[in-house]
């Protein structure tokens, strides 16, 4: 190929100065917004027909309860003060009881959230939003108190991020791993002994569920049922990972083995080891998930 | 020439550290980026710094080494400190002047600065979550560009390197400093004496000769490089000294040649042992595009070059280098400043290069190393139009210029191989310097970047 240009095309590099501007902005590839997966925009917030109908049917069953409590009561008043008063104490305690397990639900995922607040805020790198947060979580944590004067004097969230990851979230993490092995003791332990494999699922999910709990009462987060139901939710897509492996533990455990007891009792080992390791993993996923820092 | 006993024993307790840290899953991979000076090396360490680091937090910067990795990179971090005696690659004060207004390029490196990355990785395969994440070191070392072509040097004696040297000096005799200093040596009596004056002289005319090479006429095989850029300890009695035309006779010639021995033991001592001696992946900096439009002569300057620092670095492949576990295994020739010509010039830009680094490329595959070329903008600063030159519509690149001008750059053809004498008969071209685009300062989603990606995955991709 030869150097020359094509016939008639201009010779030699040039520079073409445009039309001079009072100020041209510098060259924007909108790169930020190209390298950061966009987020789905959210559906419109429309109620589904099932939702509907279990909308329709706890407002129909709390409602005409308590219109009902209240004619009851009023009933109550006519046949005398006493049945009347005694009546009211009643409904009073048990709607009571009530609202104060809706409160407790929803402060528990309240806590929740508060850990997601506190990740954003670590993420996008806003300091005074992320020393706030940890300073809250600080005050609950019993591990992290002797350090929010530390908290307050940092200066940049990269040094909040180190203090705390050195001390309080290091020494939780130690702890949710300790859980982690206690919990993977008993499931080895139930599953090795037990009759029947619906069983071992039983005592399986009862257990994680346990170690779920105990893992975010560690980290200061007191979650409910609901609360619960979402730490739960976030450790699912990992579960589904770990899932691969046992299989491949599994097979292979069998596979190394032709002699049918030997089999036997290796297929059933392996099954106690998987149902270990699952423990261990899900203390340190539930960890992960109750961490107000998010990881690297 | 017999190996050295104690450079054996090093490299075998390296490579087997390098063994026991790739079966404990935490293998280490040194670097070595090598260019020539204002090949873009302090500009390239900082946008793959910036971009590995954003990768780690889960910004798509690096979609090819992503892809190469399979999806496992879990994390980036910056090894901490430890007692290192080299000061740190400062990334963060690199980028907050590139993102600064107005912006500013990073001057011109004259020291050593290292840095390292731990890359965190899942390990792959069905039982890989068995074993946790695989941790790989990555260590970088920025330098300045010019000291590198002293590496040819550690192979030449005096009177030899005199010889070169002159001869190199002779092609940019058209420079007034050039000349002068040419015909100061040229005056030289076969046996001159060692006076200080007369030195101080030649030296002062020798590096003004250098300067003027490197900086009106684009060359960069320049030798000794700590004479253009003699590092944060200033100049030394060393440097003092100059190629002659007779080099063996007379009191001036030997004192020239103890100073040039010295010198080349100091660089092989502080500079090259302790850092080009062992690395596993090297990238090959290349500013193709400066050489072209600096004329036939820096063009051929650059190719000897490159050839040169190939032929004095070590690949491997030789019996002690496999008993030992020395050698390279990969090792990439990138064209940088790739967005100064469009699009479909680029694939020309590489081709160029490739026909430009022919001869080490053969040379260091016969060492048995996998090589690759590639194009590069370490730092994305234009976008693509079409400008009208003569009545016809060509492509062009735009972008805006220090003063805040906007500018169109036809960079000319880019020939697919060494071009004929009559390219160059338009004269020389100096490719304008264009503003960085618009940064975060503090790099959080990674800097706009064209080749980045394949040119890692190329380079480190078979260890992720």
């Amino acid at each position: 190929m030869s150097a020359t240009p094509p016939e008639g095309g201009p010779r030699g590099p040039r520079v073409i100065l445009e039309e001079p501007a009072p100020s041209t902005p510098r060259l924007d590839f909108g790169w930020e917004q190209a390298v950061v997966p966009v987020a789905a925009a959210r559906p419109p917030g429309r109620w589904s027909g099932l939702g509907r109908v279990v909308a329709g049917a706890a407002l129909l069953g709390l409602g005409l309860a308590a219109l009902d409590a209240a004619n009851f009561v009023a009933d109550q008043f006519t046949r005398g003060p006493l049945q009347g008063w005694a009546t009211l104490g009643v409904v009073v305690g048990g709607f009571g009881l009530l609202a104060a397990g809706a409160w407790t639900e929803l402060r528990g995922l309240a806590s929740i959230r508060a850990v997601d607040h506190a990740r954003a805020a670590f993420a996008r790198g806003e300091l005074e939003a992320a020393r706030a947060e940890a300073l809250r979580w600080a005050g609950g944590i019993a591990e992290a108190a002797p350090l929010q004067p530390a908290l307050r004097e940092a200066g940049s969230v990269a040094e909040l991020r180190a203090l705390l990851e050195a001390g309080p979230l290091r020494a939780l993490e130690a702890r949710s791993a300790a859980l982690g092995r206690a919990a993977a003791v008993q499931s080895f332990a139930v599953t090795a002994i037990s009759p029947s494999p619906g069983l071992d699922v039983l005592v399986f999910t009862w257990r994680g569920v346990r170690l779920v709990r105990q893992v975010a009462a560690l980290h200061g987060l007191r979650p409910g049922f609901a609360g619960t139901w979402a730490l739960l939710r976030r450790t699912l897509a990992d579960a589904a990972m770990v899932a691969a492996t046992d299989v491949a533990v599994d097979a292979a455990a069998r596979a190394l083995l032709s002699n049918r007891l030997l089999e036997q009792f290796a297929g059933d080992a392996a099954a106690g080891a998987v149902a270990a390791r699952r423990m261990l993993r899900l203390a340190k996923v539930a960890a992960e998930a109750c961490r107000i820092v998010p990881p690297d | 020439m017999l190996p050295d006993p104690l450079g054996l024993i090093r490299d075998a307790a390296d490579g087997a550290e390098r063994l026991g840290r790739v079966l404990i899953g935490q293998p280490r991979i040194r670097l070595a980026v090598t260019g020539l000076t204002r090949a873009g090396k302090t500009v390239f360490l900082t946008s793959l710094l910036a971009n590995l680091l954003a990768a780690g937090r889960g910004h798509r910067t690096l979609p090819a080494l992503e892809s190469a990795a399979g999806g496992r990179l879990r994390a980036v971090r910056p090894v901490p400190a430890g007692i290192e005696g080299l000061p740190r690659f400062d990334v963060s004060a690199h980028l907050a002047a590139l993102a600064a207004d107005p912006p500013a390029w990073p001057a011109r490196t004259e020291d050593l600065s290292t840095l390292a990355l731990t890359l965190e990785l899942d390990r792959a395969g069905m039982l890989g979550g068995l074993l946790g994440r695989r941790l790989l070191t990555l260590e970088l070392l920025d330098y300045p560009g010019e000291w590198l072509l002293d590496l040819p040097m550690l192979g030449q004696g005096y009177a030899a390197w005199s010889a070169a040297a002159l001869a190199r000096l002779r092609r940019g005799a058209a420079a007034e400093a050039v000349g002068a200093f040419l015909a100061f040596a040229g005056a030289l009596p076969q046996e001159a004496p060692a006076e200080d004056s007369l030195i101080r002289r030649g030296h002062g005319l020798y590096r003004a000769a250098l300067l003027a090479c490197r900086d009106q006429l684009g060359y960069r095989f320049l030798q000794p490089g700590r004479v253009l850029n003699p590092g944060p300890r200033g100049e030394t009695p060393v440097f003092w000294f100059f190629p002659l035309p007779h080099p063996v006779r007379g009191d001036l010639a030997a004192l020239m040649a103890r100073r040039h021995a010295a010198y080349v033991e100091a660089q092989r001592v502080e500079f090259f042992e302790p850092f080009f001696r062992r690395f596993d992946r090297q990238a090959v900096l290349v500013d193709v595009l400066g050489a072209l439009h600096a004329g036939p002569a820096a063009f051929a300057d650059t190719a000897e070059a490159i050839a040169a620092i190939a032929g004095a670095l070590r690949y491997g492949g030789g019996w002690l280098d496999r008993l030992t576990g020395a050698g390279v295994a990969r090792v990439a020739f990138v064209a940088t400043k790739a967005d100064h010509v469009p699009a479909r010039q680029r694939d020309a830009l590489a081709a160029l290069l490739g026909h430009l680094v022919a001869a080490p490329q053969e040379r260091v595959g016969t060492a048995g190393v996998a090589t690759s070329v590639h194009t590069l903008a370490s730092i994305r600063c234009t976008e693509d139009a079409v400008a009208t030159l003569e009545g016809r519509p060509v492509a062009a690149v735009r972008g805006v210029l220090p003063g805040g001008r906007v500018a169109k750059v036809y960079p000319g053809e880019i020939p697919l191989r060494p071009p004929e004498p009559g390219f160059w008969e338009h004269g020389f071209f100096e490719m304008p310097e264009f503003q960085p685009p618009r940064l975060d300062p503090a790099g959080a989603a990674g800097v706009p970047h064209l080749g980045l990606d394949a040119l890692l995955a190329a380079l480190i991709g078979d260890v992720l």
